[in-house]
């Protein structure tokens, strides 16, 4: 099933066209940006110095941290009036990463939406049940608005209260449900345990968090679903960006939107289709944030065989980051968000450690931090108001609940070369 | 003045009216025809859609009440096919189970066009800044105004509920011109940028705020005014009739009813006979183009007036006064009634007292007992006994003198009742536990 046909199975020349068009014209737009203004002119090109695709590799790439520079407004090549959405990302440190969307750009967003969830055979009479945050999150309004875009019956219902989220599904006969692989699992623990059988269910969208083949045949048998990986980030309007067709090997990534190079993260050279790197991309539809060579730091590679069902080129499942980014419950955080919270609570030192855990299907993160000695009284109410303190400072700037432990001073490990402030204990899923 | 379809905003009022009769004619016909609920109901009440021959024969229909909805969960009485539902929400409901309500596209659009309406009264449009700090997901305040704010071409910042510190660093980031949350939620959100050192008058570009899904008073608003800088709206709704749907226009007198989407009665509640305009009585609302979950004179449970006059700001359509009370929470207190919205009004009169408040109803032996714990202003917090013991009286007479019944008062510290972020709770009665 197609929604968009023609441009879904363009043949490669006229596809190259096209992106060559749009890159050109994704260039221009960019020069709106200051950023990029500046980083154009330092390299000495325009839009009319790209003769061809592979004429990119003279733009230098952008990344996460450049993002931060321009907070909150810095990117935005269109005025404020244009902007009819904001959403935020975790960023690298304190202030998250702001991006805008003009009308189009979410029309287009949503279209790309759409033509994931034709391709895997979802239409307006399935009935579908979102169960990711919606908010400044992009993960729940991307997916509602694509959903209604094809007619489905969406049923809007957030994260949380997993019985309630089971008794809809059976009551609403939800054939098609989108969340985090793993609270997928835990869902379906849940059902078990209800003795709820969640027969209407036929297709299961996963995405947020890498997960593997053994979670998919698992998720499978124990919903009833066919499961399908999809893939996203903000920056790059939010999920919609690549996804599995029915033939589950590999996900389309849509070239007349994004173009795609797969990079050596240390040396910053293209590598060959079926060998893995960095994926990084050029969007040649975004208009309120234009984005050049933005390095995403997921790992994956180009697959070299075709697909049955015709579309383009597939990028392989993602298998890890390029970055030191943890994927928690379907959350971003970088360790660097979490040192700069622990820096401006003075009751706690600047050494700490971070261990991830997988508990139920559920991850779990725990933070260790030093006490300050100075203010430390001795009294045990003293440690619970802090440890709360800690706890509430990280759930405000992650958006995540995590443990903490506080710890004597002098007890945590001091590094002299590169720290190794994370251990991810997580068994793979 | 602006509008976002003066065509239809300022249609004189006998068209308005011609239209309401036809849009009532065909919706009676086709639930007479397609919904076996309807059919049966007007079967019961002895009417058929040929006895609808002007537009008071409404009068001759059946209501209908929440129980009807939870009878029929989750979507026995929906009158579209699986095909054409594109959205459920579902209200929790604090008894029982929760109430479904289901949307077609074109449900969808009219609530939408319902409050790119009601926005633009109060002067946003392209160009603002919208911070939409309702719940998203089931509850309809969030995705309602999110829809609204997208129609009439304003940013959104779809912030939800929680976090109260990022919500204010967002609202100074971003620029947010306008918010929309319940009041209770602006009180918190105030405070918290207080202790934050944020002052929300001078440190950000906040100018409205769309403030609903509870009841609050005049006294409330012009507090929430002069503290935070704003210009304060009123909006009214409920999940059954959509969501959010109708807000106040800039004169803040009332919510225009669009009458090309509802027809609003008010009856009395205990005879069901329609009451003239300006009499206070139980809202009942017809929505005359609602496809998935059509409601005919759904009893709704708030009580308020009428008013037909034509508003200054030239609009034509009806509006009704700002809720003063649910029949649900209308407390009776030793056989007499009250809403916790005139306690509200009452204690908003006394400069000494903050904006948080609670009441607490008991039986003690046979007699009801009525304690209201209200918060002293931070500059008249004293520890001065004689001081308290004058404010006390002067609130306990104030209370006495507009509820017409004793009650006990409380003077607690600044900041020590509960906050909420949605809904607040404001009655904790002890008799019914």
């Amino acid at each position: 099933m197609f929604w968009d046909k023609k441009i879904e199975t363009l043949k490669t020349d006229d596809l190259q066209a096209l992106q060559l068009k749009r890159l050109k014209k994704t260039i221009s737009q960019a020069q709106n940006v200051g950023f990029f203004k500046k980083r154009l002119a330092d390299a000495g090109i325009s839009a009319s110095s790209i003769k061809t695709l592979d004429d990119i590799q003279k733009i230098p790439f952008t990344k996460k941290q450049d993002l931060r520079e321009g907070y909150p407004f810095g990117f935005f090549a269109v005025p404020i009036k244009e902007i009819v959405r904001i959403h935020t990302t975790s960023g690298t440190t304190g202030k998250p990463t702001v991006v805008g969307y003009t009308q189009k750009d979410l029309d287009v967003w949503a279209d790309l939406i759409a033509r994931n969830m034709t391709m895997v055979g979802v239409g307006k009479e399935d009935i579908f049940q979102n169960m990711v945050n919606y908010g400044m999150f992009t993960g729940g309004l991307g997916f509602h608005y694509g959903a209604e875009k094809i007619g489905m019956t969406v049923i809007p219902s957030a994260t949380g209260n997993t019985k309630r989220q089971i008794e809809m599904i059976r009551d609403f006969g939800v054939t098609t449900i989108h969340c985090t692989p793993s609270y997928a699992m835990h869902l379906s623990e849940v059902a078990e345990e209800m003795g709820e059988s969640l027969d209407s269910l036929k297709t299961g969208i996963f995405g947020a968090e890498p997960w593997s083949e053994s979670v998919r045949h698992s998720l499978e048998k124990r919903l009833g679903v066919t499961a399908f990986d999809s893939y996203g980030l903000s920056e790059l309007f939010g999920p919609g960006v690549a996804f599995e067709c029915e033939e589950r090997n590999g996900l389309h990534i849509w070239h007349d939107s994004y173009l795609v190079e797969i990079i050596d993260p240390n040396t910053g050279e293209r590598v060959s289709d079926g060998e893995r790197g960095e994926l990084v991309v050029t969007p040649l539809v975004k208009e309120a944030m234009p984005l050049l060579r933005y390095r995403t730091g997921d790992v994956t590679m180009l697959i070299e065989d075709g697909c049955l069902c015709k579309r383009a080129q597939k990028i392989a499942r993602i298998t890890g980051r390029s970055d030191d980014m943890l994927v928690i419950r379907g959350i971003n955080v970088f360790p660097s968000q979490i040192e700069h919270v622990l820096l401006k609570i003075p009751e706690v030192g600047n050494q700490f450690m971070v261990y991830i855990d997988r508990i139920n299907y559920l991850d779990e993160m725990t933070v260790e931090v030093e006490i300050n000695r100075d203010f430390f009284s001795g009294e045990l109410t003293d440690l619970a108001k802090i440890q709360k303190k800690v706890g509430k400072e990280l759930r405000d700037s992650l958006e995540l609940r995590t443990t903490v432990r506080l710890v004597e001073p002098g007890s945590l490990p001091r590094f002299e070369g590169k720290a190794k402030r994370v251990m991810d204990r997580r068994e793979e899923i | 003045m602006n509008c976002w379809d003066p065509r239809i905003e300022e249609m004189p009022k006998e068209d308005l009216q011609r239209m309401q009769y036809k849009l009532l004619k065909s919706l009676v016909y086709r639930l007479y025809s397609f919904s076996a609920f309807y059919h049966d109901r007007m079967k019961e009440q002895k009417v058929h859609p040929d006895d609808i021959c002007k537009l008071s024969d409404v009068h001759k229909l059946p209501f209908m009440f929440k129980r009807d909805l939870r009878d029929n969960y989750p979507d026995k009485i929906f009158t579209a096919s699986k095909d054409e539902l594109v959205r459920y929400h579902v209200s929790s409901g604090t008894t029982g189970k929760p109430t479904v309500v289901g949307y077609t596209q074109n449900d969808l659009n009219n609530w939408t066009t319902s409050l790119a309406r009601g926005l633009t009264s109060v002067g946003l449009g392209r160009g603002d800044v919208i911070q939409v700090s309702y719940g998203y997901g089931l509850f309809t305040g969030g995705l309602g105004m999110h829809y609204g704010a997208e129609r009439i071409g304003a940013t959104v910042l779809p912030a939800s509920v929680g976090n109260t510190e990022r919500q204010i660093e967002l609202m100074q980031d971003l620029g947010a011109t306008a918010i929309a949350c319940t009041p209770s939620y602006l009180l918190h959100i105030g405070e918290v940028a207080e202790k934050m050192g944020v002052n929300i008058k001078k440190d950000t570009r906040l100018r409205t705020g769309i403030l609903g899904a509870e009841p609050w008073t005049d006294g409330m608003r012009n507090r929430i005014q002069d503290w935070l800088g704003i210009r304060a709206y009123d909006i009214y709704g409920t999940s059954e009739l959509s969501g959010p749907m109708f807000t106040e226009c800039a004169e803040q007198k009332g919510f225009h009813i669009w009458s090309d989407i509802a027809l609003v009665e008010v009856i009395d509640p205990k005879t069901g006979e329609s009451l003239e305009a300006g009499e206070k009585g139980e809202l009942t609302i017809t929505i005359l183009q609602k496809e998935a979950l059509p409601m005919i004179r759904y009893r709704i449970g708030d009580i308020t007036t009428m008013e037909e006059d034509i508003c200054a700001c030239g609009r034509t359509h009806p509006r009704i006064q700002r809720i003063q009370g649910r029949v649900d929470d209308m407390l009776i207190i030793r056989g007499i009634n009250v809403f916790p919205s005139q306690v509200e009004y009452a204690l908003m009169a006394i400069p000494d007292v903050g904006e948080h408040f609670q009441i607490v109803v008991e039986r003690k032996g046979a007699l009801d007992d009525m304690l209201v714990r209200v918060e002293l202003n931070k500059e008249s917090f004293s520890d001065k006994i004689n001081d308290i013991m004058k404010i006390r009286q002067k609130v306990e007479h104030r209370l006495r003198n507009s509820l017409n019944v004793n009650a006990d008062v409380e003077l607690v510290e600044p900041g020590s009742l509960p906050r909420f972020e949605g809904k607040s709770k404001k009655v904790i009665d002890k008799r019914s536990m």
